[in-house]
C-alpha cells in the first residue's frame, strides 16, 4: 500500500522506520521524502505480510499515516491527450491507451511531479 | 476523373463516400488503388497541435465618447491596436503583462476564454483626437458583445516538422516541450498519416478558398502560410522536414472549446492548440494514392535542440510509425518519445468532418488559386552585425587550480590575480570543477582545507564555438557570474564573466554609434 507519512519535529531523529522494518519484516520503499529538522513528510510504499500491523506500530510511535490510492490527479476536462507528459515520466507510469488516450497508472506513479510542471494544459496535479 | 461539383451533388443526394486519411490506408490496401479512387469521394484529414502562429482580429465597437485605441489590453494581455480605432489583433503567444502571471495566461488563453463565453476585462489607452476624444476606457467584454471575432492564423498545419532531442547536460524548455538532458527524451509534433498537408503533398487540391474544419467551426484557407517552403528534400513524395504551411481564417463565434485550447509550453510561452481538418477530394488515382500514405512512409528528422543555432545538427532519421511506438534508438539506447500534438483529437476531427460531409452539412469548394508548389524557400534573417563567438573574444590567460591544492594557496591565487572564479583541472587540463572566492571564504569559515571538498563539480560551461549571446542567456538562466570556456576535449581555455559580457556589449554599442 501507499501512504504519506507525516513527522513531527520531535521524532525526526528516531529510528522508527528501521525498527518497523525489522519488527514486521516488511518492504519499505521511500518514493519521495521531504525531511528537515522541523519535521517532514514521506511518500512510501509498504508491502509484506504484516502491513496493517506495521502501520499500527508506526502510528503508535507518533507518525501520522495517510494512505492514498492516487498520487497525481489528471483533470480529463483539461487534458487534450497530447502526450507531452509521456516521455518525461521516469517510471513509465504514463501510457497511451488503445484509442490514443493518455492514462496515468496510479500503481507506478511516484509523485515526482515532472508531468505536472510540463503539461501545457496544467491538467495534472500532485495530490496532497 | 471526378469533379468537385460531382462530389457536391453526391453530398446533396446523400450517397457520398467519405473516409478518414487513416481509414484510406486500408481501403487502398484491400481494394486496390483503382477501385479506391473510384469509390471514395473525399478523404478527411485532421490535426490538433500547438500552433503558436495564431491569433484573432477583434472589433470592439465604439464607446461614447469614442476612443481611438492606441494600447489595448485584454485581461492584461496586450493586443495590437495600430489598426483603425477599435480593431485589435490578439496574438496567441503574447504573454501577460503581469510578470507574476507571465506565460501562464496569455493571448491563447484569452482566445479560449472568449470562445467559452467568459467575460474579459478590456483596458484601452489613447492619445485623444478631435474625433476620438476619449483617452482611456475600462470595461468588460464577452464574445456576444464583439462585432467580429475572427481567428486569422498566419502559419498553421506545418507539412512535417523536426523531431526534437537534447544532447546537452541541461534540461531545455522549448516550443517543442521539455527536453531532458543527454538525449533523455524525444518530442515530435505532427499528426503523421492524418496530417492535412502530408496527404496532399503537392497541393493538388487545396488552395486559397478551400473550406475547412477550424476549431469546431467552418473556416477557410486564405493562402499559403508564412515560411511556406516547397523546395525541400522528399521521400515517398512527402517532405522530410518543415515545408508547406497554411494561412487560415475562421469565425470564432462558431468555434467549440473542445477543438481549441490555450496552453503554455513550460518556461517557453503561451501557444494555441488548434484543431484543423482539411477535406481532400479524390479527383483521380494519383490523389487517392497520396492520401493513402501511412506513418511508416513519412520520414522525419531528429534534431539536436541543444545547439541553439539556426541550423541544428540532425541526429538521425526516423518515421512516425517508429515514433508512435513510444521509443526510438539513439546511440544504442532506447529513448522515450512524446507526441506534442494529440493524435486522439486529430482522429476526432477527421471523424467529425467526415460526419459533416456525410450528413450534408459541409460542401467542398474549388480553390480560387492553388497554393504555390514550387520556388518557395525560407530565407534566413541576416543580421548585419554577425554574432560574436566565444573563441573570437580576447580572454586573459587562464589561471587554474589542481584538486590537490590547499585552500590557502587557492585564496592567494584569487587575490593576487584579482579574480573571482578558478577552474579546477586534472593533469591533462580537463575541467573537474570550479571554485569561487565565495566558496573559499565559506571553506575558511567552516575550517575545510582541501580544494576537492570545496569545489563545485557540476559546472555550467561555455564552449568555444558558442555565440556570446547564448552564453549571456546561460549566465542569466543560472544566475551565475562566470563560467569556464572549454574546447572539444573538455580542456579549459579560459573564463568568461559577466564583466566580460557587459564590456563587449558596451564596445559594440559604441561602435554602432
Ligand atoms: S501533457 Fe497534459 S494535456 Fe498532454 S496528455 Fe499529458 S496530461 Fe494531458
Ligand atoms: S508524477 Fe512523476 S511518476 Fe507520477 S506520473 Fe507524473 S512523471 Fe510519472
Amino acid at each position: 500500500m501507499r501512504a504519506w507519512l507525516r513527522f513531527s519535529p520531535i521524532i525526526v531523529n528516531e529510528t522508527i522506520i528501521s525498527d518497523t522494518m525489522k519488527k514486521y519484516d516488511i518492504n519499505f520503499n521511500i518514493l519521495r521524502a521531504d525531511i528537515s529538522p522541523r519535521g517532514g513528510k514521506m511518500l512510501v510504499e509498504i508491502d509484506g505480510k504484516q502491513v496493517q500491523e506495521s502501520i499500527e506500530y508506526i502510528k503508535k510511535r507518533g507518525i501520522e499515516v495517510n494512505p492514498i490510492k492516487k498520487v497525481v490527479k489528471k483533470d480529463d476536462e483539461k487534458c487534450v491527450d497530447c502526450g507531452a507528459c509521456l516521455s518525461l515520466c521516469p517510471v513509465k507510469a504514463i501510457c497511451v491507451m488503445d484509442d490514443w488516450e493518455i492514462g496515468i497508472d496510479d500503481q507506478l506513479c511516484i509523485g515526482c511531479g515532472f508531468c505536472t510542471s510540463s503539461c501545457p494544459m496544467k491538467a495534472i496535479s500532485v495530490m496532497e | 476523373m471526378k469533379k468537385i461539383e460531382e462530389i457536391n451533388q453526391k453530398i446533396k443526394d446523400g450517397d457520398v463516400v467519405v473516409v478518414t486519411a487513416a481509414e484510406m490506408i486500408s481501403v487502398v490496401a484491400e481494394n486496390g488503388l483503382k477501385k479506391a479512387a473510384e469509390e471514395v469521394d473525399v478523404v478527411t484529414t485532421g490535426t490538433f497541435g500547438a500552433m503558436c502562429s495564431s491569433g484573432a482580429f477583434l472589433n470592439f465597437g465604439h464607446s461614447d465618447p469614442p476612443i481611438k485605441m492606441y494600447k489595448t489590453y485584454l485581461n492584461n494581455v496586450e493586443a495590437y491596436s495600430g489598426i483603425a480605432a477599435v480593431d485589435a489583433y490578439l496574438g496567441a503567444s503574447q504573454p501577460n503583462r503581469n510578470p507574476e502571471i507571465g506565460i501562464d495566461y496569455g493571448g491563447a488563453h484569452i482566445i479560449e476564454d472568449l470562445i467559452r463565453g467568459k467575460e474579459i476585462k478590456l483596458v484601452a489607452e489613447a492619445y485623444g483626437t478631435d474625433c476620438y476624444p476619449q483617452k482611456k476606457i475600462e470595461t468588460y467584454i464577452t464574445m456576444d458583445k464583439l462585432n467580429q471575432a475572427i481567428m486569422v492564423n498566419p502559419r498553421n498545419c506545418y507539412q512535417n516538422y523536426a523531431v526534437a532531442t537534447n544532447s546537452t547536460d541541461e534540461t531545455l524548455y522549448t516550443y517543442m516541450g521539455t527536453l531532458l538532458p543527454k538525449f533523455g527524451n524525444i518530442t515530435y509534433s505532427s499528426a503523421g498519416q492524418l496530417s492535412p498537408l502530408l496527404n496532399d503533398p503537392y497541393f493538388e487540391t487545396i488552395g486559397t478558398g478551400t473550406k475547412i474544419f477550424l476549431c469546431g467551426g467552418e473556416g477557410f484557407i486564405i493562402g499559403e502560410g508564412t515560411q511556406h517552403a516547397t523546395e525541400v528534400e522528399r521521400m515517398n513524395d512527402v517532405p522530410v522536414s518543415a515545408a508547406g504551411t497554411l494561412m487560415l481564417k475562421g469565425d470564432m463565434k462558431k468555434m467549440d472549446p473542445d477543438y481549441v485550447r490555450g496552453a503554455s509550453m513550460p518556461k517557453y510561452g503561451p501557444t494555441l492548440y488548434t484543431g484543423v481538418g482539411v477535406p481532400i477530394p479524390i479527383l483521380n488515382e494519383q490523389i487517392a494514392a497520396r492520401t493513402a500514405i501511412s506513418d511508416e512512409n513519412i520520414t522525419c528528422r531528429v534534431i539536436d535542440y541543444g545547439i541553439a543555432r539556426r541550423s541544428r545538427p540532425v541526429v538521425r532519421e526516423t518515421n512516425y510509425a517508429e515514433l508512435k511506438t513510444g521509443e526510438i534508438e539513439i546511440n544504442g539506447v532506447e529513448i522515450p518519445t512524446s507526441p506534442l500534438s494529440s493524435y486522439k483529437k486529430a482522429e476526432e476531427i477527421a471523424e467529425e468532418l467526415k460526419e459533416w460531409i456525410i450528413n450534408g452539412k459541409f460542401y467542398l469548394t474549388n480553390p480560387v488559386e492553388k497554393l504555390p508548389s514550387k520556388d518557395h524557400f525560407v530565407k534566413p534573417l541576416e543580421i548585419k552585425k554577425p554574432s560574436i563567438l566565444i573563441k573570437d573574444i580576447k580572454i586573459k590567460p587562464v589561471i587554474i587550480a589542481r584538486p590537490t591544492e590547499k585552500i590557502n594557496d587557492v585564496a592567494k591565487k584569487l587575490v593576487e590575480n584579482s579574480i573571482n572564479h578558478l577552474p579546477v583541472v586534472d593533469d591533462k587540463g580537463k575541467l573537474m570543477g570550479i571554485v569561487t572566492s565565495w566558496d573559499i571564504a565559506d571553506a575558511v569559515a567552516r575550517g575545510k582545507t582541501d580544494l576537492k571538498d570545496v569545489m563545485t563539480k557540476k559546472v555550467v560551461i561555455a564552449r568555444e564555438e558558442e555565440p556570446v549571446d547564448v552564453i549571456a542567456r546561460r549566465i542569466d538562466k543560472y544566475e551565475i557570474s562566470g563560467l569556464p570556456i572549454v574546447d572539444k576535449d573538455n580542456k579549459v581555455k579560459g573564463m568568461i564573466t559577466t564583466e566580460d559580457i557587459s564590456r563587449l556589449i558596451g564596445e559594440s554599442s559604441r561602435k554602432n554609434k
